[in-house]
């Protein structure tokens, strides 16, 4: 087989390769795993919520985009069809209370329910903002 | 003294006849899906605010752009970074009024048809839409549901040229949220 026709069906394999790797790991990439992931920040829950309402832009670069685990009391557990929320709730606005809200990973929303509103407890999860309560999502509860 | 008794029983009254025409959710849902033949997008974002006047018929609902969920990370990357800058526009907001609240009896169980006009902003863009929907009284509870097309260029969200024809210009968006009542 002539040099060339080697080169030319090289360069080919070498391509298709590129894409399929593409394909599955650029393209295809599932969501980040937010369990195992580094919390960026540690603080209290109510200090999340204070940093947003005080000042929203420099919280929102601070935190929004980052890993951030909290800790505090669970003011309480909302169930929305197969969704769990971990809420804590310090204050209140035109949409009611306000807080910090954490959606739960569903591999945690069994463990969650076994938290009361005295145990402290530690919540991990991505920060997606400020919308009248600070946003938690793809959250889990760190031991 | 009487006149000061009767002037906080008034004052109360009123507070909580405002109040208790208010209805409030913060786990409202909003989902978006297009077809088209490069790409299937669907994104679902399950903490949607939400409050509507019963009385006046305003409707607030705000929503977190970061908050939508996509199946591939890289698709909510590109939504968020290249779609709709939710860097420089964390949120979306409708502000407006159920305009046929005459129609609806809010103390009676029962599926009603709604109409839904007021300046959706999306990507700081502001646009005056009109949308039907249905309530749904139950249990106390108002569910509010409408399905409507957003076309991007309306918002100024942009398609890149090398893909332009290849994503669907209309997402179609479908607004669900279940309202109780606010009690504070």
């Amino acid at each position: 087989m002539k040099f060339w026709i080697k080169l030319f069906l090289g360069l080919m394999l070498l391509g298709i390769i590129s894409i399929l790797l593409s394909y599955f790991f650029i393209y295809n990439k599932p969501q980040p795993n937010y369990e195992k992931a580094d919390a960026q920040y540690t603080m209290p829950a109510r200090d999340l919520f204070r940093e947003f309402v005080q000042n929203k832009a420099q919280a929102d670069s601070l935190y929004t985009g980052k890993v951030v685990l909290i800790e505090g009391k669970l003011s309480r557990i909302e169930k929305v069809d197969s969704l769990v929320l971990a809420v804590f709730v310090f204050g209140s606005g035109m949409f009611g209370e306000e807080g910090v809200r954490c959606t739960m990973l569903p591999n945690f929303k069994e463990t969650l329910i076994l938290y009361d509103t005295t145990t402290p407890i530690k919540i991990k999860g991505y920060c997606t903002g400020f919308n009248d309560d600070v946003i938690l999502e793809h959250c889990s509860i760190v031991e | 003294m009487k006149i000061k008794a009767f002037i906080v029983f008034v004052t109360v009254l009123i507070t909580s006849v405002s109040f208790g025409q208010k209805y409030v959710t913060k786990n409202g849902s909003i989902k978006f899906f297009s077809d088209a033949p490069l790409e299937k997008i669907e994104a679902i974002n399950n903490q949607v605010n939400a409050a509507l006047n019963t009385e006046t018929g305003d409707l607030v609902i705000k929503v977190l752009m970061k908050s939508f969920i996509f199946e591939k990370a890289l698709m909510q990357e590109h939504f968020n970074e290249n779609y709709v800058e939710s860097d420089k526009y964390p949120n979306a907001t409708f502000l407006g009024k159920v305009t046929n609240t005459s129609e609806v009896n809010f103390q009676k169980s029962g599926h009603y048809k709604a109409t839904v006009e007021g300046k959706l902003t999306i990507h700081g863009v502001t646009r005056t839409v009109k949308e039907k929907g249905t309530l749904t009284i139950s249990d106390g509870k108002i569910m509010a549901v409408s399905v409507f097309p957003v076309l991007l260029s309306d918002y100024e969200i942009k398609i890149p040229g090398a893909i332009a024809g290849k994503i669907s210009e209309s997402i179609d968006i479908t607004v669900e949220v279940t309202m109780d009542i606010l009690n504070l």
